[in-house]
């Protein structure tokens, strides 16, 4: 007697995320690989977004190239303001990677269901979004080219990186993470590309898809040690998405200026991490469902599941902000208190206002669950996110260094046409990779989805699958 | 010269049927082939426990002892000295010890991965068909060419859409 998977004993409700999460609306394997597969045709509207992620890019890379030519003073730099929007940019990318990593690996390891039919475009999102805050810190030095001393390799001078600053620890923690995280999303490919090889008919693709694809064959044995190794890949990723932006944090924490040098920063960097990731991945997915006509694989439950996630974050992050701010005033020290001041009601109090209001005031509306549900007020409110987690690192680096311990230490800071255009050209850079990759590869793991569709069977199943119209989506009909 | 018999499943419990028959019967080697991993077809073929996590065991620890060995090392050749202050320290080498220990570690799960899993292949194995990554399954099964008519019995009754030979 075949044994037969068994479903969850209560059947999903609705309106309730949880990790027995189905898809009705699918049906069978043949349907999930006809339908992901079918978001890899090209259509105008993919070209358009293109051309208008590699303007942007033009525009970037002709501002570098004007900076490398006249040097970093074209950026808008203002001693003692050092690190301007090149860093707060690095740390906003570094940040959007985390929720990648947290809903592939996070989630994984706690069989959150609803990550399943997001997170191919979250790792992809994560991998593109490191790539892009690497370039930061290279823009930010004057001789770009020397960025490579950072690393500790033998050298004719016998120098070596001073271990101890938390610069060289970025080094590590980053180029760990990029890489850990490319292995994660390439890994995670290899049985979707094979599907791709063994559907393709084009003989060149055929071919490019046998090499990504290593071979693989969907025996028995392979999927037991791909999924042992997707495991510990995962268990691996967990604590490092935690490091890295604790890392990141340091740069800061471990500095003696205003605001900065506080124990708090690495769980609020991560935090803000994952909440402002969340807020990437609606900007991301809810136009892929709608555009690709996946409200049957990325449904209602799954926004509803990652809203909740965001709407938590968020609440972490806003206690994170006041709890800066009780410092403040419990520290008693006057710079500190002047720097608060300074940046809530003073020289940057828009900046700060901003960041509040669009981190902590406008996802509380996701209290609301028919908010909660709605992809147009989630797409929106994804934008608020991610410009009020830009004007985060923004409000947390700036402010501290124009405002330091002595009046002649007391500056501004006005980013130039230089500082907006490389800000252009890093969106333009990330979608770029992203657009090209969403047409090349599935968007939504093919061979993830049929582990939660029923498998076909002879004998009747025990557990009859959910009604018609148990889950509700927000296109009735489109995929009946 | 390998010899075996193929049968293509539509079912999942058919396929399951199949497996635990030609388990029964002793026939031969078997091979699964799912488009997703199942834990019935886990069940009834009993593999043993993957070795990758010996691997990960083994790239995890070298990569934590290489991360305190780069730092320390460095820092040792070329000392950085600041009054009072020990010029190897254990809690900031942390940071790259951790770093290395996930990086080495995760590289080599993925090489234990590719080495039991016996990938890269370069050509298709024998016995693969293409729409065993799409809906079907399949049971290939090894054997010697006397029980080859067994084989195909076991795998027509046990509900195969299609059954062939090949070598």
């Amino acid at each position: 007697m075949a044994t037969i998977a068994r479903p969850t004993d209560e059947m999903p409700r609705p309106n309730i995320a949880k990790a027995g999460l189905q898809l009705p609306a699918v049906k069978d394997y043949e349907q999930v690989d006809r339908e992901i597969m079918a978001t890899l045709r090209p259509t105008k509207g993919w070209f358009a977004a293109l051309t208008v992620a590699i303007v942007c890019l033009m525009i970037g890379g002709a501002a570098w190239t004007y900076q490398i030519h006249e040097g970093l003073g074209v950026a808008g730099y203002n001693p003692p303001v050092m690190w301007g929007v090149y860093i707060v940019t690095f740390v906003f990318w570094i940040g959007i990677g985390h929720a990648g990593t947290l809903i592939s690996a996070i989630l994984y390891l706690f069989r959150a269901g609803f990550r399943t039919t997001i997170y191919r475009c979250a790792e992809a999102m994560t991998v593109f979004a490191v790539m892009t805050a690497g370039l930061f810190p290279i823009l930010h030095l004057g001789r770009p080219w020397k960025f490579f001393w950072l690393i500790p390799y033998p050298n004719w001078r016998l120098l070596w990186p001073q271990f101890k600053s938390p610069l060289v620890w970025d080094v590590f923690a980053i180029s760990t993470y990029l890489t850990i995280s490319t292995t994660f999303l390439f890994i995670g490919l290899i049985p979707d590309v094979a599907t791709l090889r063994d559907a393709e008919k084009n003989p060149i693709k055929k071919q490019i898809f046998s090499v990504l694809s290593f071979g693989w064959r969907n025996s028995e044995a392979e999927w037991r040690h791909f999924a042992r190794a997707y495991l510990f890949l995962a268990a691996f990723s967990t604590p490092l998405v935690l490091s890295v932006h604790s890392v990141v944090s340091f740069d800061f924490a471990m500095a003696l200026v205003p605001g900065w040098h506080t124990t708090i920063f690495a769980p609020y960097f991560v935090a803000g991490a994952i909440f402002s990731g969340m807020g990437m991945v609606f900007t991301i997915i809810i136009p892929i469902r709608k555009f690709f006509k996946l409200q049957h694989y990325v449904t209602l439950n799954h926004l509803d599941a990652g809203a909740k996630l965001c709407l938590f974050t968020s609440m972490v992050v806003g206690c994170a902000y006041m709890v800066e701010f009780f410092i403040g005033w419990y520290g008693a020290v006057p710079v500190e208190q002047e720097y608060w001041w300074n940046r809530v009601f003073g020289q940057w109090w828009w900046a700060a206002w901003i960041m509040l209001t669009c981190n902590m005031i406008l996802p509380l509306s996701l209290f609301s669950q028919s908010l909660r549900r709605n992809p147009t007020w989630l797409f929106i409110l994804s934008l608020f996110i991610n410009l009020g987690m830009w004007f985060e690192r923004f409000v947390i680096i700036v402010p501290g260094l124009s405002h330091e311990y002595e009046p002649w230490q007391w500056s501004t800071y006005v980013p130039t046409f230089v500082d907006y255009s490389i800000l252009i050209g890093s969106f333009g850079w990330f979608f770029m990779w992203f657009l090209l990759f969403i047409r090349q590869l599935p968007v939504i793991a093919i061979s993830e989805v049929k582990e939660i569709v029923p498998p076909r069977l002879r004998r009747v199943h025990p557990y009859p699958p959910a009604p018609e119209g148990e889950f509700a989506s927000d296109t009735p009909g489109a995929h009946a | 010269m390998i010899q075996g018999m193929l049968g293509a499943f539509r079912e999942l419990d058919a396929t399951v049927d199949a497996i635990e028959a030609l388990k029964k019967d002793r026939i031969g080697e078997i091979t699964v082939y799912t488009p997703t991993p199942r834990h019935e077809l886990e069940h009834a073929v009993h593999p043993p426990v993957s070795p990758v996590r010996r691997f990960t065991l083994a790239g995890g620890l070298f990569g934590a002892i290489a991360g305190y060995w780069i730092a320390i090392w460095c820092s040792e050749y070329w000392p950085l000295v600041v009054g009072g202050k020990a010029i190897s320290t254990w809690i900031p080498y942390t940071v790259f010890s951790f770093e290395l220990m996930v990086l080495v570690g995760g590289l080599s799960t993925v090489a234990g991965m590719f080495i039991c899993a016996g990938i890269p292949r370069l050509t298709m194995t024998v016995g693969y068909d293409g729409r065993f990554s799409h809906g079907e399954y399949g049971v290939w099964v090894q054997c010697a060419p006397e029980k080859l008519k067994d084989a195909e019995a076991i795998l027509r009754r046990c509900g195969a859409v299609e059954v062939h030979g090949a070598q």
